[in-house]
């Protein structure tokens, strides 16, 4: 992992903060560059649904079991520790996690993981979701790593905050909500997608992120009109 | 450790419903108990033509619902589209006024000096806001908004259950309520592949998966992987007894 990879990834991260901005297709843009930079096997945001639960926003691959893993932290796991202490989460060793997290560490290590790391994504003293990171190899992420992980997740914090000015809190509630909604609207578009063309999730996402880009739509309002059947991809 | 806010939100409009058949009404009532705010409505929005107040719990609910409808323009308008809630702690700042300039001062003489206006969706379905609103400014505290937020679920399939022209079923709700997989990826993508496998809405097509989970006693997001994995298809069968599964 070179420095000018690394300084790519800020650079076109910065790059989408711009006025047609979607929170979600940004999310998993962060996801993607985590996984290549970090040298992670796959990484996935979960925020905050405000009611005590968390849920999975953006995921760098389509594969089932990478979202399972992150739908399976309900209470119990990397994401919901790190979420409620605020401390970053860091496992070298998955085995060793078996009585901390059972079903978790289980499922984890089955599908072939061997590390895990959770960072907070922190608006001042909010703590509004994690970045989980998955490695196939044991201690996949050294210390300075770690903290070019927290950098990203500080990253799509302020992503999604979006350079609004946060004077309220319900600012925030109000983006956590629409983001988590956002992201919905997505999936219904995957799954109109890929009835219609016979694709799975993950070729529907890519046509549908396309299609997007490029005739110069937001992701998610693209996916609206999918689904809402105004237009047909 | 919290609990489940919605626990407490059903024992509320339990209160309320006093065991008949859950309204809107109930919901509206129960909220304005559960929440500390002043009074409540919801207006159904099913297309920008198709609006309509369906309850309001008092006078000054029914007129800012009143207001939002006849100018096209307040918080309710903005939750709908933007597709997220608008939660304005004190209608007399500046904000307000450029914001909304005909919805303001119409609202504040009705007397509503917060509005927190939630939209009723499930991503692309959207059916309609519950709007909340008080006497005095101020914030809705974390803990309000968690159970502001699950009394919107519930105005929410309440609706969805008005739109499919089944009377709305207490156990059923109940049951998706204590459903952990309800909100997977998988639930709506599925909805989404139901949509185009029958040729039907977005929220006809969520109301049919519910359904099927339901009669067959398994959660949402088993019966949505099983959509999604292809080995679950809903066809449509043009008899009178209805769709096909195969």
């Amino acid at each position: 992992m070179s420095e000018r990879v690394v300084a790519e990834a800020f650079v076109e991260l910065a790059d989408t903060l711009v006025d047609d901005f979607d929170v979600v297709d940004f999310l998993y843009q962060v996801t993607v560059r985590c996984a290549q930079v970090l040298d992670v096997s796959a990484a996935g945001v979960l925020l905050t649904d405000q009611r005590g639960a968390l849920r999975v926003v953006a995921a760098s691959t389509e594969q089932i079991r990478l979202l399972e893993l992150l739908q399976l932290q309900t209470d119990l796991g990397p994401c919901p520790e790190c979420f409620h202490t605020g401390r970053p989460i860091a496992v070298g060793d998955l085995s060793a996690a078996t009585s901390r997290w059972p079903r978790f560490a289980a499922e984890a290590r089955q599908s072939g993981f061997a590390s895990v790391y959770a960072l907070p994504m922190r608006l001042r003293t909010d703590i509004i979701g994690a970045l989980n990171l998955f490695g196939t190899q044991p201690d996949a992420l050294d210390e300075d790593t770690i903290r070019l992980g927290q950098a990203l997740a500080d990253v799509a914090t302020i992503g999604l905050l979006q350079a609004r000015t946060i004077r309220h809190r319900e600012t925030l509630a109000e983006q956590l909500q629409t983001a988590l909604n956002s992201r919905i609207v997505i999936e219904q578009a995957k799954g109109v997608i890929a009835e219609r063309r016979q694709l799975d999730m993950d070729q529907a996402f890519t046509l549908l992120r396309g299609a997007a880009r490029a005739s110069n739509r937001r992701l998610s309002e693209l996916a609206r009109t999918v689904v809402d059947g105004s237009e047909t991809l | 450790m919290n609990e489940n806010p919605a626990v407490g939100v059903w024992a509320q409009i339990g209160r309320q419903s006093q065991g008949a058949p859950l309204s809107v009404a109930h919901v509206c009532a129960a909220v304005v108990a559960g929440v500390r705010v002043d009074g409540a409505g919801v207006t159904m929005m099913a297309s920008p033509t198709a609006r309509d107040t369906v309850h309001a719990t008092d006078r000054v609910a029914g007129e800012l619902e009143e207001w939002q409808l006849a100018y096209g323009e307040g918080p309710c308008m903005d939750a709908f589209a933007a597709g997220g809630p608008v939660l304005i702690v004190d209608l007399g700042s500046p904000d307000c006024s450029a914001r909304w300039p005909a919805f303001t001062p119409a609202a504040l003489d009705s007397g509503a000096q917060a509005v927190f206006a939630l939209p009723l969706q499930i991503g692309a379905i959207r059916l309609g806001v519950l709007d909340l609103y008080r006497s005095r400014p101020g914030p809705l505290t974390p803990p309000e908004l968690a159970d502001a937020l699950a009394y919107a679920d519930t105005a929410g399939m309440l609706l969805l259950d008005g739109a499919a022209s089944t009377p709305p079923d207490t156990a059923d709700l109940a049951w998706q309520r204590d459903d952990p997989t309800a909100h997977h990826a998988q639930v709506h993508q599925a909805t989404g592949m139901i949509l185009a496998q029958l040729g039907i809405s977005a929220d006809a097509a969520f109301a049919r998966l519910r359904a099927y989970a339901f009669a067959f006693d398994r959660r949402m997001g088993d019966v949505a992987s099983d959509v999604v994995a292809r080995r679950l298809r809903f066809e449509f069968d043009p008899s009178p007894a209805g769709h096909d599964e195969m």
